[in-house]
């Protein structure tokens, strides 16, 4: 049969039987949406909050170590700039939201969307980046000297050799870091990924048409 | 102005709310999924009402922000389909002065759309509301010629599902 005859029946069908009223509708328009870019500007606002917070966490006893080895000051400078880095970054996390309007043709939303999705994604490489960098330059400069590390490491000077003591702080940090990078990438896949599948889809789906010719 | 705006808003809703039913149907298989997509389409709608120019018609406008909701903002995803859902769904869009072989093309096609991805939906919805290509490049982005190769595409995929 004939698409047109289809048509014919689209055209002809009945209105909607159960009609919403206009105080429902006003009830609705009121409602707080729960769409994709909503929910991605709220475990963005999240992880902001996460990142932003996690050096505040950090005790003052445990930066103590970090003067002995005059790491202080370098470690000052940094926060400062993180967290300027932090303001930048909500900026422009914001400003990239608030940009999103149904009302665009459907590949600019998409592209919009997707847009929301990266801040979010560059702030996290950001923030890894930081830290694996830091950790790196705060370690070499620990390890470049022993002494000071195995005085810190064994403030009441048990009978430990030196070198075992170095290699396991040593495997201890890394194996923290590889577990904390291993929870934030499934923390990842599951949100964002549950998130921006059916997004993703229809992105491909429609990117296609553009390669056609 | 807020009130105006507003009293605007729901008489220019209500005279048109059909065809966010019909973009609802097209994209949900249940009552409550259809609800949810409604009420979200809604809120898209009087979030960007206040930058409604009326360069286009109301209803160019609003169906435009029900599709790009259904394909990009709403969250869930129409992938079980359930027959049973389906039968009772579309029972509401049975009317006496319907003719029978009409409504049962209608189910039929309602059926097939709902195997349909979510942007080939789109198309079919457009095709079957009789929007000129210049309008269906405009509402999705892609130029004329893409919009017209796809909509091919779709129609086939849906002449296929349609008369295996």
């Amino acid at each position: 049969m004939d698409l047109d005859t289809y048509k014919k029946s689209w055209k002809n069908q009945p209105k909607e039987t159960s009609t919403v009223s206009s105080v429902d509708i006003y009830k609705m328009s009121h409602s707080k949406s729960s769409s994709v870019v909503k929910w991605i500007f709220i475990i963005g606002l999240l992880e902001v909050a996460f990142w932003g917070g996690l050096n505040l966490l950090v005790p003052d006893d445990y930066m103590k170590v970090y003067t002995d080895f005059n790491l202080i000051n370098f470690l000052n400078y940094y926060f400062i700039l993180h967290y300027v880095v932090i303001a930048l970054f909500l900026v422009l996390f914001y400003k990239n939201y608030t940009s999103v309007s149904a009302v665009e043709n459907t590949k600019t939303l998409m592209n919009k969307i997707l847009r929301v999705r990266k801040t979010v994604k560059y702030y996290v490489y950001y923030n890894l980046g930081g830290f694996v960098l830091v950790t790196i330059i705060v370690n070499s400069v620990m390890f470049s000297n022993p002494e000071i590390l195995a005085k810190t490491m064994n403030p009441e000077k048990l009978n430990v050799d030196i070198n075992t003591l170095l290699s396991v702080t040593l495997i201890t940090q890394i194996v923290a870091i590889l577990i904390m990078l291993l929870i934030l990438w499934l923390f990842y896949k599951v949100t964002y990924g549950t998130l921006l599948k059916k997004l993703n889809k229809n992105y491909i789906e429609l990117d296609n048409l553009e390669h056609l010719n | 102005m807020q009130k105006d705006l507003e009293t605007k808003f729901l008489l220019d809703f209500e005279q048109n709310q059909n065809i966010v039913h019909k973009i609802c149907r097209m994209y949900t298989t249940n009552q409550d999924a259809h609800n949810d997509l409604f009420q979200e389409v809604v809120i898209q709608l009087w979030k960007n009402y206040s930058k409604f120019r009326g360069d286009s018609k109301f209803s160019t406008w609003m169906y435009r922000v029900a599709l790009n909701t259904a394909i990009s903002l709403y969250r869930k995803s129409t992938r079980s389909i359930k027959t049973q859902d389906i039968d009772d769904f579309t029972y509401k869009i049975k009317s006496s002065e319907y003719d029978d072989t009409e409504e049962l093309q209608l189910k039929a096609l309602y059926k097939a759309v709902h195997q349909l991805n979510d942007i080939d939906k789109a198309l079919i919805y457009l095709y079957l509301e009789d929007k000129p290509y210049k309008e269906i490049s405009e509402t999705l982005g892609i130029t004329q010629v893409n919009a017209r190769v796809k909509m091919n595409r779709a129609k086939d995929k849906l002449k296929n599902i349609l008369n295996p």
